[in-house]
């Protein structure tokens, strides 16, 4: 240990190593750099303490309001006090360059490459090896996390619980009857027995909608002639574009509306819900409709198309009007 | 006494400061500080970080902000783990709320509810996460606005602006996880979107959905739990991780400065971190949660109460969410219907792009940003002293257009509420949208560009004037002066100084330093 | 005598009302089911969810054809029976008239009882058409299930009025219109008639019981909402709560900075 450093380490403070010791910096009391910014330190020494003073007591009374008005109270005061009352210099610090030196560079390249040189250029198969095992373990670690996640999709996207004869009930199981709904009604409906499972019933949710009276079969499209009898219309309730529920119905301008993002659909005598505005890209599947001779609501078969967005799974098979 | 030579150690200056030292009686803090020191050697870094520079500009304190509300949202979210119940198990509510009283509803909800109701304090603390996580990432994006127009992220610092645009999207990815944790209707079709999302990506898309959610949505249930640790460990401790980097390089690599008197790139003007900077941060942070705390208990937020569990076949009207997340439900919404069908493969463009790519691309474009720049202007020195915008007209007009741009996306998130609020079309305000999205960055970039143009040709612009005093003299002639500083400005006129370690006089007692004869007043 | 100007004290008020905000929605959650009720005196010993008043007094009748003559036969014609400018109003109920008029859709809006006399003489004029209430529903709430109401008005109600029942735009420049103002008594002409583009909730899609249950949650916490945790904001969410994080947050922290800090 060099003497000045003796003598630094003795007064209890040691200096920065950069090149040799740097000078203890000393100021006289009356430096102007070390004087408050507050025109009445006095004044300010005083509003400081009230501020930490009501900040005390905000904790204090701890209840609601009181401890948010305590906080600022107490952080107004401390910052105050920094601001105000202790030292604003300017002061300064010299930067130091970030970059190394040549030769610190250069023996951290050689221990890399040279002293690395002789674990690998020597022993190249060994090196190949523990790198083709990373990748096997990582591979294998991940393969059962990623499948222990959840099921292969299969074919689970494309199909609901809907089948020929499935009576339409509403979210509480009770079958819905032709004579339930007014001219301009709707009613979301599921196949009767699926409506305990969330799952399902986030599947197989339809609207079902009345646009006419009783005797008057609603034609969407030509091949659709049965599929709307005595008035009524279904359509899948999740939206083609993100999955929200369509659960707005315009009964004056026929038309769906998505409160998600806004996309609208056209339905009734001729509109097969296809998308008028908004981003949605497909019309809602429509569900095709048969009136038993009980007068329930039932439906001929599931939907001809997976319902909701879309994925690249998907078959081309787009049912436009 | 602050000029001294630079390079010439134990003068007799400092020497004499030793003495000074060593004449004094050994205090408490002394035989700590020896004790410690024999052990650690603390006085060698220590003395170097008390001595750390920190420059003054308020600006440099827009991140602190963002500190701040992270220390408050780890400290309420502590709290809330404490009693939310991470589980889509189907419960019974029997609580304060009546309207639910009776109801199925996953355990996640009910917890919230009870959170709210029946937890002291339960509902000011949920509100001030919630609150604090607004803030937390608005005061991300108005430091990330002050890096990028000053030029702070240029070299040295790219690895710092990486840093934080990584933060940056990871709070945005778990602010999302938080607010959908509570499984209320809202949050609920929040989920819905972002698997609809995951679902657009071609290829493995409808793989990845089901393995998040643990099938077709909403799933087994389990998306709650993989939300819950994602949001409460794996995210923050991440999150935590980058803030220290984040604060390691600023210490490592010292803070940038504006220009001024003194300043030059190979110093740094400020106050030393003890003990003026260390009051002011200190406070800085009290007062930041004093106003996460008022907010949380004098505004509401997130009234999930009201909303009711989320099923997955009920929705409500005026949906948005966060405000963090707008610009992207405001992209999905303006986008138009372009869904790609053929091959027996269907890609959902209309998801795909603005859920999937654009943020993607948006992240990508951030990150590289500090190397796209460098390419463009061949500029690759070292920088410490910051840019005023102006002075770099392209840079601010792209800066200005990117937010206009973001904003009105943020904007097009709200066309329904801003339809029925102006009692306009919705149809009519959609299209604006799709216009505005594209015009309103354009312009808002050119008229920067002129600005910054105009600004720079004026000289003495956006510099602080001082007001001129006119007096009169008793003969009755009439003359101008400009008035005294303000208070903060007197000292910038000073020069900068090094920091003083020994401070003669205080030593002997001097403790009230305004009444004694022969002190130097500053600045006024 | 002066008195204290209103202006002056509104102020106050909204201190006040910041102030206590929190205990007062709580009060206020006390009032859930005991809302607007109109009980008339034909309600026997168990009320009805609903009492429709299908007779009207010919007292009101001549009321309301003297109104109807001063204030809507330019449009509608003096018999109600339609025009190239208005529709056809026979048979459309006295509910589907109560509701336009009491509402003020139609540009009559001085008081509930003028527009109950329109409604009897609208009525009087043609029997109802059977898709339309034939009387004006009165809705008792005492015994209504406030849980299967808020249950039913998530999932009929919500998707377009919102789940604060604050209303939102729909397609093509129609809205649907807040709730926060309406009587019970409209709230259940509403359902049943499917006023505008609303649509219409006859006895076969929800039992006069579950509409009650509806109005219930509507008068009762829609219109006073538990609103604990401070200023609503009204009930829009995530935007207004973004700005208020923005403005007052952000830019408030903002503020203190610029004084902590240094500002050339």
């Amino acid at each position: 240990m060099s003497d000045e450093e003796q003598q630094a380490s003795q007064g209890g403070v040691a200096t920065e190593g950069h090149g040799g010791s740097e000078p203890l910096p000393l100021a006289s009391f009356d430096d102007p750099h070390l004087q408050p910014l507050a025109k009445h330190p006095r004044r300010a020494e005083v509003a400081v303490a009230a501020l930490l003073a009501i900040g005390v007591l905000g904790f204090a009374a701890y209840e609601g309001i009181t401890l948010g008005v305590g906080l600022f109270a107490f952080g107004f005061g401390l910052a105050a006090w920094g601001k105000y009352l202790l030292p604003q210099g300017p002061f300064v610090e010299q930067r130091h360059p970030l970059r190394s030196t040549d030769d610190e560079r250069a023996a951290m390249a050689a221990v890399i490459t040279e002293r690395g040189g002789i674990a690998v250029r020597r022993r190249g198969f060994l090196g190949g090896i523990l790198a083709l095992g990373a990748t096997v373990m990582g591979v294998v670690l991940a393969f059962p996390l990623l499948r222990s996640l959840g099921p292969v999709p299969k074919k689970s996207l494309d199909t609901t619980n809907w089948t020929k004869g499935s009576y339409l009930v509403d979210s509480l199981g009770r079958r819905v009857h032709v004579t339930d709904l007014e001219v301009g009604g709707a009613l979301t409906v599921f196949p009767e027995g699926f409506t305990n499972d969330e799952v399902d019933m986030a599947v197989d949710q339809t609207i079902l909608i009345r646009v006419a009276g009783p005797d008057v079969d609603v034609v969407t499209t030509p091949h659709r002639a049965t599929w709307g009898p005595d008035g009524y219309l279904a359509f899948s309730k999740v939206c083609t574009h993100a999955g929200c529920p369509v659960g707005l119905f315009q009964h004056q301008t026929l038309q769906l509306l998505c409160p998600c993002h806004q996309s609208l659909f056209d339905v009734g005598e001729g509109r097969p819900a296809n998308p008028v505005f908004g981003p949605a890209p497909r019309p809602l599947p429509q569900l095709p409709l048969y009136v038993d001779e009980d007068g329930f609501l039932r439906a001929q078969a599931g939907y001809d198309q997976p319902i909701g967005p879309g994925f690249w799974e998907r078959t081309t098979r787009v049912h436009y009007a | 006494m602050s000029t001294m030579p630079e390079t010439s150690a134990g003068t007799a200056s400092g020497n004499g400061a030793v003495a000074v030292r060593n004449g004094r009686k050994q205090s408490p803090l002394d035989a700590g500080l020896t004790w410690l020191d024999d052990r650690l050697g603390v006085a060698k870094g220590g003395r170097t970080f008390l001595d750390k520079i920190f420059p003054d500009h308020w600006s440099f304190l827009l991140g602190e902000i963002a500190l701040y509300s992270f220390v408050v949202l780890v400290a309420t979210g502590v709290f809330l783990t404490l009693y939310f119940v991470p589980s889509a198990a189907q419960v019974v509510y029997h609580g304060r709320y009546k309207p639910l009283d009776g109801v199925k509803m996953s355990a996640a909800y009910a917890s919230t509810v009870h959170i709210s109701f029946g937890v002291r304090s339960g509902l000011v603390i949920r509100q001030m996460h919630h609150w604090a996580a607004d803030v937390f990432i608005g005061a991300i994006a108005v430091h990330m606005c002050r890096i990028f127009f000053t030029g702070a992220f240029r070299k040295p610092r790219e690895l710092n602006w990486i840093i934080g645009v990584t933060l940056l999207f990871l709070a945005i990815v778990n602010g999302f996880l938080g607010y959908s944790l509570p499984d209320d209707l809202i949050s609920g079709t929040g989920l819905r979107i972002a698997y609809s999302i995951i679902l657009s990506i071609p290829l493995v898309g409808s793989y990845l959905a089901e393995f998040v959610f643990g099938g077709v949505f909403p799933g087994n249930g389990d998306i709650i739990q993989r939300m819950f640790i994602l949001h409460v460990l794996i995210i923050p401790v991440i999150i935590a991780g980058l803030i220290g980097a984040h604060l390691a390089l600023l210490v490592k690599q010292k803070h940038t400065q504006f220009p001024g008197k003194g300043r030059t790139e190979q110093n740094v003007v400020g106050s030393p971190m003890f003990p003026t900077f260390m009051a002011k941060t200190t406070g800085f942070f009290f007062m930041v949660a004093g106003v996460l705390w008022l907010l949380g208990g004098l505004a509401q937020i997130n009234p999930i109460w009201q909303f009711g569990p989320y099923i997955p076949y009920k929705v409500s009207y005026a949906v948005q969410p966060d405000w963090y997340m707008g610009w992207l439900d405001g992209a999905l919404r303006i986008m138009p219907s372009w869904e790609f069908a053929g091959f027996g493969h269907t890609i959902p463009f209309e998801v795909f792009l603005p859920g999937v790519l654009f943020p993607g691309l948006t992240a990508t474009l951030f990150v590289l940003w500090p190397f796209i720049e460098q390419k463009l202007t061949g500029d690759r020195a070292e920088h410490h002293l910051l840019d005023r915008p102006r002075d770099r007209p392209r840079r601010t007009a792209i800066g200005a257009a990117a937010l206009s741009f973001y904003f009105v996306l943020f904007c097009a998130s709200s066309t329904d509420l801003l339809a029925n609020f102006f009692g306009i079309s919705l149809n009519i305000v959609l299209w604006s949208f799709r216009f505005l999205v594209i015009i309103v960055p354009i312009v808002v970039g050119l008229f920067t560009y002129r600005i910054c143009l105009d600004m720079a040709g004026a000289p003495r612009v956006g510099k602080r004037k001082r007001a001129m005093v006119v007096l009169r003299t008793p003969e009755g002639e009439y003359y101008t002066v400009e008035s005294e500083p303000r208070p903060g400005e007197g000292h910038e006129e000073l020069e900068p100084a090094p920091v003083p370690d020994f401070i003669e006089g205080i030593a002997e007692g001097n403790g009230a330093g305004e009444t004694e004869p022969g002190v130097r007043r500053v600045g006024r | 005598m002066r008195r204290p100007h209103l202006r002056s004290l509104l102020p106050a008020g909204v201190v006040a009302l910041a102030a206590v905000g929190g205990l007062a929605f709580s009060l206020t959650a006390g009032a859930v089911g005991r809302s607007t009720s109109v009980q008339t005196a034909a309600d026997s010993l168990t009320p009805p969810p609903i009492h429709y008043v299908t007779h009207f007094t010919t007292g009101q009748v001549k009321e309301g054809e003297v109104l109807f003559e001063a204030n809507c036969s330019t449009c509608h014609g003096t018999r109600a029976e339609g025009s190239a400018v208005a529709p056809d109003l026979q048979g459309l109920g006295p509910a589907t008239v109560d509701f336009w008029v009491s509402t003020g859709r139609m540009p009559l809006a001085d008081s509930s009882a003028q527009a109950t006399d329109i409604a009897a003489f609208v009525a009087s004029l043609a029997p109802t058409a059977p898709s339309y209430p034939d009387g004006i529903p009165y809705v008792n709430t005492k015994d209504a299930n406030l849980q299967l109401g808020m249950r039913l008005f998530v999932l009929n109600c919500a998707a377009c009025h919102t789940i604060t029942g604050a209303g939102d735009a729909l397609a093509d420049g129609a809205y649907a219109p807040s709730l926060h103002r309406a009587t019970s008594t409209q709230v259940a002409e509403a359902i049943r008639t499917g006023p505008g583009n609303m649509p219409v909730f006859g006895p076969g899609t929800l039992s006069n019981r579950q509409v009650a249950d509806i109005v219930a949650y509507v008068t009762g916490v829609i219109q006073h909402p538990d609103d604990r945790g401070g200023l609503g904001l009204g009930g829009i969410g995530p935007v207004a709560e973004g700005f208020v994080a923005l403005l007052f947050g952000v830019g408030g922290l903002m503020v203190v900075a610029f004084w902590l800090g240094e500002r050339a």
